[in-house]
This record gives structure tokens, C-alpha cells and sequence, in this order.
């Protein structure tokens, strides 16, 4: 049950990065290995902020996720003013993140140590809005502060969803999901593509680093290398929540995510608990979008991807 | 209005002033060419163009760069009295509706109908965080489009990929002048359609431009509708106007008129390009 509440607790903070890979897949249609980079940004600052700093952990989370804004915009002046091929400019991205993330850090690995964070605040919460220590789901001892954390993030996860939800059916949302569908036409009606681009970019790594800052203050640390294929990761639960909400409408393709990044964590806890080698996650996961970008057009059922000229 | 006192009034009147217009492609290349050699053209207001002229002979040049597709090497070009030779493709939007040979360009297929035309609805002007579609809008956009007669006024939730070329090119028609452009650039927007579908676009685009009274470029290579639309006609020859025909004249023209003259410019490929230089000066 613990094992499970936890992967649920997971799935919700990493939802923010499957939201954030969302952004840059589904709106401009690029893969962008920037999020690898931009996942450890934001737990990195956080980290050194709120260890090296005393920081309050809001604003060192605030400020993990405008690092990761800052990547993204990086990101996208390399695609855009610069001309780099997007993938290519995500990947020079992400490789001087490794440098500039352990510059931020001082080391590979920064440990929270007790010191004041979300997580810690979360716990004390639960424990003084339930009143004791731990209380029976279903039978079973579940800590007041787990409790509290899973419903936080799930919050969190809620929160962020709706805000995209709203963000992308303004005028300037619309415009900019326009400029990943039809950027010639959407110049034509006025908009600068490219700042569009910048900012949507922007948008998307800073959810990424949020999830990471988040991620970082959960499981008690921030490491060089937990970024290292996040974005496959993040394609999972996209695709996956494609797959449970059949994706018809914005909100569902939203929804649909969250669902995604829950369910693959809950796969993968109870693949975990019947032996598999943690070591071999990421090859599996890896597969898993294989297959699941591959098996729809093999079965001849694939949802009608863009038509182009 | 430009407030420039050597104005003469017809050029106030002009919407479109383009002064000496010059663009070379690929410079240096063997594939260097040279679609605009100097334009020169004034439109007045409200006026409907019809632009004709051989494959490459500098016909989409011309319409994308009064869109501001691309910058000129050389002159200048007003529209609506400001001076938007510097302005980017996006500013010149505020000013300019167009819609593109290919259906697939003038919208985008992931989105909605209704969604396509909140965003036309804002062409040009700041886009923020209001909704972008309401009530009002949803209203005025099924009363506009049941004026197609195409059925789609209770599809507008559908995502515009799923429609015909000719229903798609008829939206598109409509959104770009949602907002009334003072310039509309049509680049042979019905090429790409079965003969039935483009004939409704065409007579959707004498409808909209007349009744609006819309300052015009139209590029065709049909001839009988360069006769029987709009109220002048430019063809164009290797990045040049080697015609130019209005009022009355227009009027009288037929399409045996436009195909001698055609057949005149064919000729004259067949000379060398200094004779052509000298006829052209003594011709145009
Ligand atoms: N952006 C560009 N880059 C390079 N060459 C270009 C560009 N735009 C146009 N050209 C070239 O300029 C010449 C004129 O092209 P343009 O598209 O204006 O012809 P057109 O009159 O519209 O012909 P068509 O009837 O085939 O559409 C062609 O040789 C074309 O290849
Ligand atoms: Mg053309």
C-alpha cells in the first residue's frame, strides 16, 4: 500500500514534467531533450538554495522554476533566432546544464537534510490537520504526512492542468498552439511566431523544472544525473494519456496526461515489486514509447496525425 | 493618410504606392533570379486587380511582398498611408488579409473552425489572456458562416483539417477579412480546387470584395475570370508589368484579347534578351 501511495505521490509530481514535455510535443511537435537539462536546473537551485541558502522553500521553488523558464528560452532562441535544428539545439542545452548544474550545486549530489522544505512542511501539516501520527486506508497504516503529501501534489498537479487548461484557450494560448500547427498561417494573421515559440518553450521547461524542484524536495535530495531521460519519460505519460483518453479535446489531452504519468508509476511500483531491476527502468520505458508510437499505425487505427501539404 | 505636402491628390488616394521595387533570390548562384526588376504600381482604394502572367514571371513575388513575406533590396512600399517597407510579415497583418493557393496553408487543421476565426478575429491587434472564444463571438461566427451555404455553420467545432479544400479556402476567404484588410491578397486561392468548388469561391470573392469594396490583388491564371472580375488587370512578365489595364479599356477586354496578348509575350521569349530590352522600352 505504502509502495503504491508513493508511486501515486510520484506520478502526480512528475505529471508537472509530462505536462511540461506536453507543451513542447503537442504544441510545437518537437521532442525537446532540453527537459533532461531542465529537470535537475530546478531541483539543483532549489537545493543549493535551500541548503546552501536557508532559503524559504516557496521561493526556492519558485526560483527552481524560473531556472528552468530561463533554459527554455535559452532553448528557443537557438531554434529560432539562431536557426538550430530544434532537436540539436535541446541537446547543446541540456549538455551545458550538466556543467551549469554542478556549478549550482558544488557537487553531484545535494541532500536536503532535514533542513526546512515543501516536503517537510507538507508532513508537519498532515500531522497537525489529522492529529496523529498515522491513520487506516482500507485497513492499512498510512503516515499523516504521506497522506498529506499525496494529496498536495495531487493538487499541484490539478492546479497546473487547469491553468494550462485556461492558458491555452486565451487569444494568446490559441495563437501560440496555432504557431506549432500552421506557423505560416498564424504569421499571416499577425502573430511573431518565433516569440511565440520562445515563450511556449519557456512555459514548457519551467513546468519541467517545477516537477523537478518538487521531485528533489520529495525523495530528499537533488542529483546531477536525475534528469537523465526524463524526457522519454515525460513522452510515456503523454502518450499513454493519448491512449486512456482517446485525447478528443484539449482538457481530455490535458486530463489525459496527469493519468498517464499516475498510471505508468503505478506500473512500474508494482513491476518494481515483482523483481524488476531497477536498473533496467529507463530500457523499459524507453520501449514502452517505441511501442506505443510504433503499435497504432501498425494496427491501422492510428488517430489522424496532421494533415500537411 | 500620408500627410506629405508633395503628395499629389491621386497618389493620396492610392492605397498601395510601391516605388521602385527590386528583389533578387539566391544572388551569386546560377540559380539567381530576378522576380521583381523595379515595380512601380499605385492602387487606389477600393480597388479590384487582376494579376496575370506566366509561371515564375513574378506574380506570388509581388503579392508576398507587399505581405512582407520578404524584405526588398531595393524601394519602398506604402499601404494605407504608412510607410511598411521595414515592417515584418506579422506587423504588415494589422493591414493585410491574404489567402494562399493551397488550402492547407490559410488554416491551421488541428484547431477548430471556431477557433481559426477567433484567432483571424485578432488579426493584427495584442493578443492576452481574455478567452478567446465567448458566446457573441460563437453567435456572429454561425449567422457569418451560414452565409457560405455550406452546411458548416454546425460544424464549428470540428477541427478545420477535416473539411474539403473548397470549404477550407471559403473559411479562409472569410477570415481574412473578418477584420476588413485594407489590402487583400488572393494568390491563386482557387488554383488548388475541383471546377465546382472554385467557381463558389470565386463567386464568394466578387461577392465579399465588391460589397466591401475591398482593395484587391488578385493572381489567376483563368482567363475568363480575369474578364469577367475586377477592374484592372496587370500582367506581368520576368518580374516586370508589361501591361496594365483599366476602366473602360478593361472593360472591353475578352479573353481572345488576353490570349494574344499572351501569345505576344511568348514571341518575344523567342528574341534575344537585348531586342526584348529595346521593345519592351518602346512597348510599355
Ligand atoms: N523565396 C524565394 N527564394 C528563391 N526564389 C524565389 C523565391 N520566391 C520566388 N522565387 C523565384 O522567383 C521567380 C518568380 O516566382 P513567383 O513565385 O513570383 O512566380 P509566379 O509568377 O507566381 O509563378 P506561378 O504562376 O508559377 O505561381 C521564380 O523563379 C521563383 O523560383
Ligand atoms: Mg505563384
Amino acid at each position: 500500500m505504502n509502495l503504491l501511495l508513493g508511486a501515486l505521490t510520484l506520478g502526480f509530481i512528475l505529471s508537472l514534467v509530462g505536462l511540461g514535455v506536453w507543451v513542447s510535443f503537442r504544441i510545437f511537435k518537437v521532442a525537446d531533450i532540453t527537459v533532461d537539462g531542465s529537470l535537475t536546473f530546478g531541483a539543483a537551485v532549489t537545493a543549493a538554495l535551500v541548503v546552501g541558502n536557508g532559503t524559504n522553500p516557496l521561493a526556492a521553488t519558485l526560483a527552481g522554476m524560473l531556472a528552468g523558464m530561463l533554459a527554455g528560452t535559452v532553448t528557443g532562441l537557438l531554434q529560432t533566432r539562431f536557426k538550430i535544428d530544434p532537436l540539436l539545439s535541446g541537446i547543446l542545452v541540456m549538455t551545458a546544464l550538466y556543467s551549469v548544474n554542478l556549478r549550482v550545486m558544488g557537487r553531484s549530489n545535494v541532500p536536503f537534510l532535514g533542513k526546512p522544505s515543501l516536503q517537510t512542511w507538507c508532513e508537519e501539516l498532515g500531522r497537525a490537520v489529522l492529529g496523529a501520527p498515522s491513520v487506516d486506508v482500507f485497513g492499512w497504516p498510512v503516515a499523516a504526512g504521506d497522506l498529506a503529501v499525496v494529496t498536495l501534489a495531487g493538487l499541484a498537479a490539478v492546479l497546473v492542468g487547469s491553468v494550462l487548461w485556461w492558458f491555452f484557450r486565451t487569444d494568446l494560448g490559441t495563437a501560440m498552439r496555432a504557431s506549432g500547427d500552421n506557423a505560416q498561417m498564424i504569421r499571416a494573421l499577425g502573430a511573431d511566431v518565433e516569440r511565440y515559440r520562445i515563450l511556449g518553450l519557456a512555459l514548457s521547461n519551467g513546468l519541467v523544472a517545477l516537477g523537478g524542484s518538487l521531485l528533489a524536495q520529495y525523495q530528499g535530495f537533488a542529483d546531477a544525473q536525475m534528469g537523465i531521460g526524463m524526457v522519454v519519460w515525460g513522452l510515456a505519460s503523454v502518450i499513454i494519456g493519448e491512449a486512456l483518453t482517446g485525447a478528443p479535446s484539449l482538457g481530455f489531452s490535458i486530463v489525459g496526461t496527469i493519468m498517464g504519468s499516475v498510471f505508468f508509476r503505478e506500473l512500474v511500483a508494482i513491476a518494481l515489486g515483482f523483481g524488476l531491476n531497477p536498473n533496467d527502468l529507463k530500457l523499459v520505458t524507453a520501449a514502452f514509447v517505441f511501442a506505443a508510437l510504433v503499435l497504432p499505425s501498425l494496427l491501422g487505427r492510428g488517430r489522424a496525425q496532421e494533415v500537411r501539404p | 493618410m500620408s500627410a506629405r505636402a508633395d503628395d499629389s491628390p491621386a497618389a493620396v488616394e492610392a492605397m498601395v504606392r510601391v516605388r521602385g521595387a527590386r528583389k533578387t533570390f539566391n544572388v551569386g548562384s546560377p540559380e539567381e533570379v530576378r522576380p521583381m526588376q523595379g515595380i512601380d504600381l499605385d492602387i487606389p482604394a477600393g480597388q479590384f486587380v487582376i494579376v496575370l502572367g506566366g509561371n515564375g514571371s513574378g506574380k506570388s513575388t509581388l503579392l508576398n511582398g507587399l505581405a512582407g513575406t520578404f524584405r526588398l533590396d531595393e524601394g519602398t512600399i506604402e499601404i494605407d498611408g504608412h510607410d511598411v517597407t521595414r515592417w515584418p510579415e506579422h506587423r504588415r497583418a494589422s493591414l493585410v488579409g491574404r489567402v494562399f493557393q493551397n488550402p492547407f496553408s490559410g488554416t491551421a487543421p488541428m484547431m477548430t473552425i471556431a477557433e481559426n476565426f477567433a484567432l483571424a478575429a485578432r488579426r493584427g491587434r495584442p493578443r492576452g489572456l481574455g478567452w478567446a472564444l465567448n458566446a457573441p463571438f460563437r453567435d456572429e461566427l454561425r449567422d457569418r458562416v451560414r452565409g457560405l451555404r455550406m452546411g458548416l455553420e454546425d460544424r464549428i467545432d470540428t477541427a478545420i483539417g477535416a473539411l474539403s479544400g473548397g470549404q477550407r479556402q471559403a473559411l479562409t476567404l472569410l477570415m481574412a477579412t473578418w477584420i476588413e484588410p485594407r489590402l487583400l491578397l488572393l494568390d491563386e486561392h482557387t488554383a488548388a480546387l475541383d471546377p465546382k468548388s472554385a467557381d463558389q469561391v470565386i463567386a464568394l470573392t466578387d461577392e465579399i470584395v465588391s460589397s466591401r469594396r475591398l482593395t484587391t490583388l488578385m493572381v489567376t491564371h483563368a482567363m475568363q475570370q480575369a474578364v469577367n472580375l475586377g477592374d484592372r488587370i496587370l500582367m506581368m512578365h520576368r518580374g516586370n508589368v508589361l501591361h496594365d489595364v483599366s476602366g473602360p479599356a478593361k472593360r472591353r477586354l475578352r479573353v481572345d484579347d488576353l490570349l494574344a496578348r499572351f501569345e505576344d509575350v511568348r514571341r518575344r521569349e523567342l528574341l534575344d534578351e537585348g531586342a526584348a530590352a529595346l521593345l519592351e522600352r518602346s512597348y510599355v
